[in-house]
């Protein structure tokens, strides 16, 4: 049995008066691929958020590597080694490819040669990044900024990278080509937590998976078996679950 | 000849406008503050200029990065100590409260320093230099160059060091620079450190040219505003195309017009802009 990596224990959370999460128990082991899966609303994001300390009140026990994170602010998150791939990327515009993925690299303290080796690294994974790499980021395209806004993450050399919404607006063939990518970071010994309202792209890539319905964990179990549970068929995949069976 | 030595004048005022408006423009930009103390703290490093040089015989130049240290900390000890409280809050709260604070240093300048005009004599005077017919008088030639090296030094820190791309990402996305990892309050507080720096350093630059009094600052605060407008908000580069703009047409306004009218020339272009070009002659989002 691998080691628990991340572990929530009755996570609540929300936005001032409203509250999105009710008690919410998530893990990731060390070196899994692991996915939260849920329609739009469903409390995902907000999830993510209580997790990275932004913005968002919080109650519960947030445990990372044993140690408890809870209420922390986002620069110990990211110290600790969680970090966070906003949803809709949220590059910083008007600055180069470049300069986006070093700020990913701005809490790290070992050095600006292992940052240097991390950059190829990530060029490495994603060519068409160095082939961008003096380009202003706003100006990529949808594939590249979801690349970029990964590579960023990488950057920090993290423990756990948190993925909101991989696939939002991309096409299937880039969507797969990221999947690859986020394989490929994985067996690295990056542990990921991949959150996504595409139920189908989330249950292929990971090991095991969370669903969340209306601020609390509905089903939880091997990818394997929630892609055939009818809980999850009918309420989440539908008729294209019937196409590819 | 008289226009090429009109043209010469302005631009050596411009270049000092640009380190005026620098620091302005930065806050502005990043914070979303318009800081109502910028032309308060120029005075304070005039001054303190001015009494390094007739207390310990400090030349100005010379003083320039004291005078700079000095203000970054203070600017620094302002924004995380007061100004980060209201940080949330709409423009219009850190308006009132950069404007209160702005009257606590004024009034203090006033009671410390009295009102009387004081400017700091070199002497000897560095003399001139001959071009043609037009002479280039070297204190201000000096300064000119001074103040632009700092300019161009601000714009090297921003794009080519750590905390310099943190305080564009800040500027860009507070929230995702945040999951970077980016402590948000302590880049507001450089930040402003670093306006007040700029400010410190034209101060002591200018106590060298101009008569200096706690009264003027908001003459200084006015120009700041105009280049800022003139420039584009949230450009360098613009700042400083912006402050030699606005030092030009001001030599050749006095030119025409007398010196008296050389606030009012400033203004009406101000006007002018808004209605024809809001954006600045170079304005864009990005701090470049």
């Amino acid at each position: 049995m691998s080691e628990r990596l991340l572990e929530l224990t009755g996570v609540s959370g929300g936005y001032g008066d409203i509250q999105v999460l009710w008690g919410v128990d998530l893990a990731v082991n060390a070196g899994d691929m692991v996915c939260l899966i849920g329609s739009n609303g469903a409390g995902k994001s907000t999830l993510l958020r209580c997790i990275s300390g932004l913005g968002v009140w919080s109650k519960g026990r947030i445990a990372f590597a044993g140690r408890d994170m809870s209420g922390r602010p986002a620069a110990d998150i990211v110290a600790a080694g969680i970090v966070h791939v906003p949803e809709g990327r949220r590059l910083f515009r008007g600055m180069s490819v470049r300069d986006n993925l070093l700020m990913g690299a701005y809490a790290r303290r070992d050095g600006a040669a292992a940052i240097r080796r991390d950059l190829e690294v990530v060029y490495g994974i994603f060519p068409r990044l160095a082939e961008r790499t003096g380009q202003d980021a706003s100006t990529l395209s949808g594939g590249e900024q979801q690349m970029c806004a990964i590579g960023r993450g990488i950057m920090a050399a993290p423990r756990l990278l948190m993925i909101d919404e991989l696939s939002l607006g991309l096409a299937p063939r880039l969507v797969e080509e990221l999947g690859e990518a986020l394989i490929k970071i994985n067996r690295t010994g990056v542990s990921i937590l991949l959150v996504e309202q595409d139920v189908i792209t989330a249950l292929e890539l990971a090991s095991y998976g969370f669903v969340l319905d209306r601020g609390r964990i509905a089903i939880a179990g091997a990818a394997r078996e929630l892609m055939v549970n009818p809980l999850v068929t009918d309420a989440y995949l539908g008729a294209t679950a019937l196409a590819v069976s | 000849m008289l226009y090429l030595q009109v043209l010469i004048n302005g631009i050596l005022l411009g270049g000092l406008y640009s380190c005026i408006a620098v620091g302005f423009s930065l806050v502005w930009g990043v914070l979303n503050i318009i800081n109502i103390m910028h032309g308060s703290l120029i005075i304070l490093g005039a001054y303190a200029a001015y009494f390094a040089f007739t207390l310990l015989g400090i030349n100005p130049f010379v003083f320039v990065p004291i005078a700079g240290v000095a203000l970054f900390v203070l600017g620094y000890a302002l924004q995380a100590g007061v100004i980060n409280r209201v940080m949330g809050a709409p423009v219009l709260i850190t308006l009132t409260l950069t404007f209160g604070l702005n009257l606590i240093l004024e009034n203090a300048m006033i009671f410390a320093f009295k009102a009387d005009y004081r400017k700091v004599i070199i002497d000897p005077p560095l003399g001139l230099i001959e071009i043609g017919s037009a002479f280039v008088p070297r204190d201000r030639l000096y300064a000119m160059l001074l103040a632009l090296l700092l300019v161009g030094g601000l714009y090297a820190v921003l794009r080519t060091t750590r905390i310099g791309r943190a305080i564009v990402a800040v500027r860009m996305d507070r929230e995702a620079a945040a999951l970077m990892g980016v402590n948000v309050p302590r880049i507001y507080a450089i930040t402003f450190g670093l306006g007040a720096l700029m400010a410190g350093s034209a101060g002591s630059l200018m106590s060298v040219i101009f008569p200096i009094s706690p009264l003027t600052s908001v003459a200084f605060l006015g120009k700041a505003f105009v280049i800022c407008v003139l420039g584009g908000l949230g450009s360098i580069p613009g700042v400083m195309v912006g402050g030699i703009a606005l030092g030009v047409l001001e030599s050749f306004g006095s030119l025409w017009l007398g010196p008296d009218y050389s606030t009012t020339i400033a203004f009406v272009l101000l006007l002018a802009l808004l209605m024809f070009r809001p954006t600045g002659i170079m304005g864009k989002r990005g701090f470049e």
